[in-house]
């Protein structure tokens, strides 16, 4: 468990340490781009959780949602339409759903432990 | 083995994934922030900073017609001065002319170098049977008169009193009488000019000064370089 939060660890410093400066209206591409990212996250969390999680699945829709949200945003700036409101909000609907469900396996599991524990005492 | 080698690989590619997650969170923080960079102000700051732009604007407004109006004064005041320095000078002008005239009019003491010519009757001579051949008569002093006028000089006076432009001199008898006033001789004629001109204008030869020498007069010149001569006084 330790290397991915490494992985995080490193990534952060690695963020604060360069000092690349973008043009601001290219930092719009970079919040979609992490809004997509914490999505495909949570999403893999969940897949987890519901023991359905592919390792390539995760993986490649990791980056292929960033390359996507952030083609997006890139493509609603040039055409002059809000594109990147359509990732707001698709990401985002699926960011709660997703929240929503880890937080009812979570609780589920939490409270059939529970009760396992409760017929632990019992008998 | 297998499956624990599976695990490993798995961890490796979760790194890289929060490692570029990690990345991307951290960049765009530092974007946002430095792009704020401290300007984030309250509703009520900026109600309060918009106030007072308002009033700086309209302060630099006033300032701005106050300005204007001021530049309008200072013209006018301008136009005013060098209208009254025309008007100085040209009053400068009429009162250096009146001075002047003043001064031709003999009405004002005037000073200057000059010359004197005494013109005494000549001493008495037995030969002589006609008293009138060595007597100073007014054609002499006008011929004196004459030739310093001529000769540049800006006033004359006989005997202390100023000849103008409507002077008469008579001769009546053994006194010329000079705007009314009586002198007797010796005439003592002074006038206001060059020196140096006046004296060689006299003492040309064949000149005034030998024309009254040969009319037995006794002639003195003599070069003045502070004459005084006092206005034109009333008639006695």
């Amino acid at each position: 468990m330790w290397l991915p939060l490494m992985g995080l660890v490193i990534g952060v410093i690695i963020g604060l340490l360069t000092d690349i400066r973008i043009p601001e209206e290219y930092a719009n591409y970079l919040s979609i781009a992490i809004l997509a990212a914490l999505d495909t996250l949570f999403g893999g969390i969940r897949a987890q959780l519901q023991n359905i999680y592919d390792e390539k699945v995760f993986v490649s829709g990791f980056f292929f949602n960033i390359l996507l949200a952030a083609s997006l945003a890139f493509l609603g700036v040039h055409l002059g339409v809000d594109l990147y409101l359509a990732a707001v909000f698709a990401f985002g609907v699926r960011l709660f759903q997703n929240i929503a469900v880890i937080r009812r396996i979570l609780l589920a599991k939490w409270s059939s432990n529970g009760e396992k524990e409760k017929k632990n005492d019992i008998f | 083995m297998k499956l624990k080698k599976r695990v490993k690989t798995n961890r490796i590619i979760l790194a890289l994934v929060s490692l570029v997650l990690g990345f991307m969170i951290a960049y765009s923080y530092r974007i946002t922030e430095t792009a704020q960079d401290g300007r984030v102000i309250t509703d009520r700051q900026w109600e309060q900073d918009l106030n007072l732009r308002n009033q700086l604007i309209e302060q630099e407004e006033l300032n701005r017609t106050m300005q204007q109006e001021l530049h309008e004064k200072q013209e006018m005041v301008r136009e005013f001065e060098a209208d009254l320095a025309n008007e100085a000078q040209v009053y400068f002008n009429l009162a250096e002319d009146a001075e002047k005239y003043r001064m031709h009019l003999g009405k004002v003491k005037v000073k200057g170098p000059g010359v004197k010519v005494t013109l005494a009757d000549g001493e008495y001579d037995p030969m002589e049977d006609n008293i009138n051949n060595y007597l100073v008569h007014e054609h002499h002093v006008f011929k004196v008169i004459n030739e310093l006028y001529i000769s540049g000089a800006s006033a004359v006076a006989i005997n202390g009193q100023r000849l103008t432009h409507n002077s008469y001199i008579i001769c009546d008898g053994p006194v010329i009488t000079v705007d009314g006033n009586q002198h007797p001789a010796p005439f003592e004629i002074s006038a206001i000019g060059d020196p140096e001109v006046l004296v060689s204008a006299l003492n040309i030869t064949g000149g005034v000064k030998d024309q009254l020498v040969n009319d037995q007069i006794i002639f003195s010149l003599q070069a003045v370089n502070d004459l005084v001569m006092e206005p034109i006084i009333a008639k006695k």
